[in-house]
């Protein structure tokens, strides 16, 4: 198992210095530079370039970026002048992180329960209703599913705080609205993989031993049932924990997501290359995690592996 | 089929508890403010860059640091008074300017501000090392431009402290709207030497890294809540009637319109879409914005170099109609370049003199008749035979904007336009400053009160000359309102200029900006503004 564990953290070690050269000399030719904007002049953005040090050989820049970068230095904003990245992401990624902890929370116990609801009902009424519930959420993107319930429960009832992010009651909605769409992809992957193990001789085993239906599914379906579901769940945690750019827009939230997106319509080169790299080193963490989890929720993988 | 009621019914009473459990919370919180401090809450749509007074990098963090920095003079929505400065004398020349500080001001955090302070955020402005974004705007001080392009020293800039209350400085050309100019720019703030060296690179990163001059003070700047407190050491702190003022970025403007909406805002921009549903709630001024489009004059398009043409285009557009679907008539149909609410001589730049431009309805025989003339000198038969490429940026709104031009000039004048999408850092990074277009969406703001600021992007030596323009008689007039100092004279001039590029037919202007807002019935006081800034919540009050 120390091994196996080893093994993967170079690979993802590797990994992640290729992410960075790809990604540093792939924004230098983006159209433009950070300092586009209308009222610039000539004079001023040579002023610029040579404060961020472009004016310089880009084999020696990257040198210097690897360089802070194994310091844990990403370097300074060149839209956000005076802050660094590190401190921008210190900043908004708590707030991510707390949105999407909450998010994910209420997507995999509900999503896991409409699964296994519907997988046990399967072509009865109960089992429709899940798989609507899986198609709307599907087909409702996030936006809209934000807007509405920012319209219904912040505006029109007055229930809940239309926008910002200040307490337990900021939360609802828009980790309910966030939770929407995973909920659902959680639903059918585990549907569909209930409803394969059932077929298993192992389950018909069970039965004619004369097992309980509740304990037949508790500890023989549903655990052999889940590991579909955490193979989806390394990418979906890193992509929601890190900040989701739509519904942090609509709710006001001071999370990171916009960063991504804004940064690249910026050439924010150095905020570019360090949500990418924040990005990854999580994604990749996150990878590492489901693997290993798999060993512990099945061990014949951890065997295989060997 | 127990269990799956019971599940259904766990899931229900989940869903329920986290809704009850909030519900209460919130009304604790309602009653909760203090109904004595006087506090205005507001929200901008575009996250400011900086902090830095030096570094403000347009329109959004000027307004910010009109409220934090205090500069010789305030510029309140057109009217500029006394500020750091008592009183100044200007030379006969009008190039010296020698300002008179107040007895006794002070930073916020007590020390004395001092004619030291100006010299050295002047000087910090200009110098290569800063790399401030709004750099040019020090270009009027003697030797700004070459301080700036590191050609001479920073301590052979026009600026001089003379002693602790006197502040000397030199211009490079007598200029008219000079203290107009630097009483909205927070880039000519006063800065003190010990705070921005102590911290650095990190000077202004956060609220607690600066120290201030203006109305209020910075007391919070983090998880896009900016928190302004009234500065009890500023010289004039008995006219300001607000204790603090909450900022919020808030990038989407529909959410800006529901936190209104549920009473978390007290004041708010109406989103452009939403101004037919609030025209009756709401309040517009105008912000100074001109949108038209560029014709590069040096394109390999002949068409474009053809006058005649250029008419036909201009003739060819009805204005009223083309706001009406681009805009839903938000904005103004507009048939000129200088914004018409300028200052020109104690009367406004639109109400002093009348331009002769082409009819806001169009005039589509004009049109045929220029396209005729225009069609034999490029010797081309059909008018079909003629294309035009127009570039605009992928926003939405732009994107309208072209579809409306491309549809009135297909069908008034039979000729083909293409749409050219790029995104914004290529327009003003690659298509504009190096002329790789045909015609191109864009728009001016001006940065002081005065025809001046959009003429310039006329004249053929200007850094914004996007238009790769040139026209000496247009140079001409403009070289000579530069060093100008009879005021009536000097503005005849600009507007002789301004006429000069309408019947040349240098560019096709489209519209003025309007922006609509509403605000609580308790704030009063608000101010509005065509350059540099917009919202100017200085003097506010909360009854």
């Amino acid at each position: 198992m120390a091994k196996y564990v080893v093994k993967r953290v170079i690979a993802a070690l590797l990994s992640l210095l290729c992410l960075i050269t790809i990604v540093f000399f792939l924004v230098r030719l983006m159209p433009g530079d950070p300092f586009t904007s209308v009222k610039l002049t000539k004079e001023v953005a040579a002023n610029m370039k040579s404060y961020y040090g472009f004016d310089k050989p880009l084999l020696l820049q990257y040198a210097t970026y690897l360089g802070n970068l194994f310091q844990g230095n990403f370097g300074y904003s060149m839209k956000y002048t005076n802050k660094t990245v590190n401190y921008i992401i210190g900043q908004t990624f708590p707030f991510s992180a707390d949105l999407g902890i909450r998010a994910l929370v209420l997507a995999i116990s509900f999503g896991l329960v409409l699964g296994i609801i519907a997988a046990r009902n399967r072509g009865k009424k109960l089992d429709f209703i899940c798989v609507l519930i899986a198609i709307i959420g599907t087909s409702i993107p996030d936006f809209i599913m934000g807007a509405v319930l920012q319209y219904f429960f912040g505006i029109k009832w007055g229930l809940l705080p239309v926008a910002k992010y200040l307490g337990f009651e900021y939360t609802i909605l828009p980790a309910t609205a966030l939770a929407f769409y995973t909920l659902t992809s959680v639903s059918r992957v585990m549907r569909a993989s209930m409803l394969e193990v059932v077929q298993q001789d192992y389950i018909k085993t069970a039965r004619s031993k004369g097992l309980t239906d509740f304990r037949i599914t508790w500890k023989h379906q549903i655990r052999n049932a889940i590991t579909p579901v955490m193979t989806i769940m390394g990418p979906t945690v890193a992509a929601v924990l890190t900040g989701t750019f739509v519904i942090e827009s609509i709710f006001a939230i001071p999370g990171m997501g916009k960063y991504y997106v804004e940064s690249i319509n910026n050439n924010d080169y150095a905020m570019i290359l360090g949500m990418t790299v924040f990005y990854g080193m999580f994604l990749v963490t996150c990878n590492l995690i489901v693997d290993i989890l798999y060993g512990v929720a099945d061990p014949r993988v951890r065997i295989g592996k060997r | 089929m127990k269990k799956k009621v019971l599940a259904t019914l766990l899931c229900a009473t989940m869903a329920v508890g986290l809704l009850a459990g909030c519900g209460a919370a919130k009304k604790e919180s309602d009653s909760g403010s203090d109904s004595k401090e006087k506090v205005f809450r507001y929200a901008v749509s575009t996250e400011p860059t900086t902090l830095d007074p030096t570094k403000a990098n347009g329109i959004g963090d000027n307004e910010i640091q009109h409220a934090l920095t205090e500069s010789l003079v305030r510029n309140t929505a057109g009217d500029v008074q006394p500020g750091c400065a008592e009183s100044w004398d200007v030379s006969d020349d009008g190039l010296t300017y020698t300002f008179h500080l107040r007895d006794g001001l002070k930073w916020s955090d007590g020390e004395d501000l001092t004619a030291a302070d100006f010299e050295y955020g002047w000087k910090r402005l200009l110098d290569p090392e800063t790399a401030s974004p709004y750099a040019f705007i020090g270009e009027y001080i003697k030797n700004g431009l070459d301080v700036e392009q590191g050609k001479k020293d920073v301590d052979e800039l026009g600026v001089k402290a003379v002693d602790d209350q006197t502040f000397e400085v030199t211009l490079e050309n007598p200029t008219a709207y000079w203290l107009s100019l630097i009483g909205s720019s927070s880039q000519y703030a006063p800065l003190r030497q010990d705070v921005v060296e102590e911290y650095g690179t990190d000077f202004a990163a956060t609220a607690d890294k600066n120290v201030y001059s203006g109305p209020f003070k910075l007391t919070g700047s983090e998880n896009n809540e900016y928190i302004f407190e009234k500065n009890e050491n500023y010289w004039n702190a008995d006219k300001i009637n607000l204790d603090k003022v909450q900022l919020t970025y808030v990038e989407k403007p529909e959410t800006q319109l529901s936190m209104y909406e549920a009473g978390d805002l007290d004041y708010v921009q109406v989103p452009s879409a939403y101004v037919p549903d609030y025209e009756d709630k709401s309040e517009k001024f105008t912000n100074g914005n001109v949108d038209y489009c560029y014709i590069n004059h040096k394109s390999d398009n002949k068409a474009l170099q053809n006058k005649n043409f250029r008419l036909a285009l201009n003739y060819g557009i009805n204005r009223e109609d083309y706001n009406k679907l681009a805009n839903s008539s938000v904005h103004n149909a507009f048939n000129g370049l200088v914004y018409q609410g300028l200052q020109a001589n104690g009367k406004t730049y639109g109400e002093a003199y009348k331009l002769d431009s082409y009819p806001l309805a169009g005039d589509n025989d004009k049109a045929k008749e220029y396209l005729e003339k225009a069609m034999k000198e490029l010797g081309v038969s059909k008018a079909s035979d003629i294309s035009v490429e127009l570039t605009t940026t992928d926003a939405e709104s732009s994107k309208k904007i072209a579809e409306v031009v491309q549809s009135q000039w297909t069908e008034n004048l039979g000729i083909n336009v293409d749409i050219r999408q790029v995104t914004y850092a290529e327009i003003y990074g690659e298509v504009l400053p190096k002329g790789d277009y045909e015609i191109a969406f864009g728009g001016w703001g001006a940065d002081y009160d005065d025809p001046y600021s959009y003429l310039e992007l006329f004249k053929s030596d200007a850094a914004y000359n996007y238009s790769q323009y040139k026209n000496d008689k247009v140079d001409e007039l403009l070289n000579d309102a530069k060093v100008q100092t009879d005021a009536q004279k000097r503005m005849d001039e600009l507007h002789d200029a301004e006429q000069e590029i309408i019947d040349d037919a240098a560019f096709i202007p489209l519209q003025s900006r309007n922006i609509f807002y509403m605000h609580d019935e308790r704030v009063t006081g608000l101010n509005f503004y065509f350059c540099s800034l917009n919202f100017d919540w200085v003097y506010a009050d909360m009854k």
